[in-house]
């Protein structure tokens, strides 16, 4: 029994079994020897990494970025991967909204006979697997497939994103509120009708967000596709770095930052707008 | 191509319809007619199969037993866009909770129906607007539903349901979402629009006061339906 005046936590403290507070402290411990286990089984050698010789050469390293490399020419270089990136992730992502829009629908039907049933399975597992392989491994998959340049990077984007956008688009389409489409069905509607005059409507701001987000995310990807040979940003990146070419590697990382934060102020401003929070 | 029959005196006609979830009949051996421009109210608890009856006749759900028939056809032998066809041409629905799409003014969801039918958006907007008015909202034809208050949205629905003048509107429990005095209006406003327009009304309610409007009352109960 708990006494009348106890607070939340008092009464929590009291009402938790010693059966849990057991299982409890065994998983922290487990945790804690989980870690102990790692260090001492790495070899980190972090007195190395702190040594005198090596922070000199860190700071000589670092100091090789400065100041960016900032002719016009290679500004103008610069200027045109940065457009390759920026369209590597738009069209990646634009492709996933349609491919991952139709897979959803059929990933978020209601399975009426054993045979739709095999369908929505088939398609989530599809899914699953699209989203499982990192873009960094599409991209080398790309690049054997269809040669080195923005296109395979394209395509490495837009396949993990149909496994992320599906699944999105699919959670979003089943649980959206039932009583417009009961209302159309009611009315005679056809399911293409009931889909684009009260699924997609109400779905649309939901998918917009999800896909602007995952915009976001391909940008930062697109950044780094390049090092696999993927055009862009990421390839001028690894080329310049690949020679000790700082100055230009480090204008390369400044148009990263800049494109980066643009899309994600961009990107904040219009899923607010969409979503009215 | 639906086919109607000529000389049928009734638009709605039951006759030992029966519907079971798995092994327990929610409806047994339910026979009614109903005639063009008579208003009846069904009565019952919740968990009588009231609604279930409506979404028989709307073609919805089919019957486990028994015939079917709206203005003529048997509509427990129609295939599902077929029903959907019957429906669109024949009648009209108003629910408890209005099911208005949030997203569309007041004259676009009342368009829907005659969108449905085929209708170009231009002469079904008007017309939406013109029973927009019929029903007191002429001048909220472009506000959303979530502008409207809950007796607002329910002549909206109304409206909707009436637009495209179907021979039969089926109402579940149509002012159920309302407080009593609002619920009195709009109940006025349902006999009022349905008498005028000739149609008939199948409307399910479990209150008393709602059934009052009507011409005839049944009960569906365990013993199957009884005149109330």
């Amino acid at each position: 029994m708990n006494a009348p005046n106890a607070t939340p936590e008092a009464t929590l403290a009291v009402d938790t079994p010693p059966a849990s507070r057991r299982r409890a402290t065994l998983i922290v411990a487990a945790l804690l020897a989980l870690v102990a286990a790692s260090f001492a089984t790495l070899d980190l050698q972090l007195a190395a990494f702190l040594e005198p010789d090596a922070v000199g050469k860190m700071r000589e390293f670092a100091g090789g970025f400065f100041p960016p490399e900032a002719s016009p020419a290679f500004l103008a270089k610069l200027a045109w991967a940065s457009l390759e990136t920026l369209a590597m992730s738009a069209l990646g992502t634009l492709i996933a909204m349609v491919v991952g829009l139709l897979l959803a629908i059929l990933a978020a039907r209601a399975p009426r006979t054993a045979g739709s049933a095999l369908l929505r399975s088939g398609v989530r597992l599809l899914l699953n697997a699209l989203r499982s392989i990192p873009e960094l491994v599409w991209a080398a998959l790309w690049v054997i497939a269809a040669g080195l340049g923005p296109f395979p990077g394209t395509l490495a984007l837009a396949a993990h994103t149909v496994g992320v956008l599906g699944r999105l688009f699919a959670d979003t389409l089943e649980n959206l509120p039932a009583a417009p489409a009961r209302a159309l069905r009611d009315n005679g509607a056809s399911e293409s009708a009931v889909f684009l005059y009260a699924t997609l409507p109400q779905a649309t701001p939901q998918l917009m967000s999800y896909s602007l987000y995952r915009w976001e995310n391909n940008i930062r990807a697109a950044s780094i596709l390049g090092v696999v040979g993927a055009g862009g940003l990421g390839q001028m990146l690894h080329f310049h770095l690949s020679l000790f070419q700082m100055r230009e590697a480090a204008s390369v990382i400044v148009a990263m930052l800049a494109i980066v934060a643009m899309v994600d102020a961009l990107s904040h401003v219009a899923r607010r707008r969409l979503t009215g929070s | 191509m639906i086919e109607r029959p000529r000389g049928d005196s009734h638009i709605l006609s039951l006759r030992g319809v029966g519907k079971r979830y798995g092994p327990r009949w929610v409806l047994r051996d339910v026979a009614m007619t109903l005639a063009p421009g008579e208003l009846v109210a069904l009565l019952g608890e919740s968990g009588a199969g009231k609604s279930t009856l409506l979404n028989l006749i709307a073609g919805l759900e089919a019957p486990d037993a028994g015939e079917i028939e709206l203005a003529g056809v048997p509509v427990h032998t129609l295939d599902a866009d077929a029903s959907a066809g019957l429906r669109r041409s024949t009648l009209g629905f108003q629910f408890q909770a209005f099911h208005l799409i949030a997203h569309m003014s007041a004259a676009h969801n009342v368009a829907i129906p005659l969108l449905l039918n085929g209708i170009g958006q231009s002469e079904a907007l008007a017309r939406a607007q013109e029973v927009l008015a019929q029903v007191g909202l002429g001048e909220r034809g472009a506000s959303l539903p979530s502008e409207l208050s809950g007796g607002e949205q329910q002549r909206v629905a109304l409206a909707r349901a009436l637009v495209h003048r179907p021979a039969l509107l089926l109402a579940d429990e149509p002012t159920g979402n309302l407080d009593p005095v609002t619920a009195d209006v709009a109940l006025s406003l349902l006999a009022e629009q349905v008498r005028g327009r000739g149609a008939a009304l199948l409307m399910v309610t479990h209150s008393e006061h709602a059934a009052a409007i009507a011409d005839r009352r049944f009960r569906l109960g365990p013993d199957g339906l009884v005149p109330a």
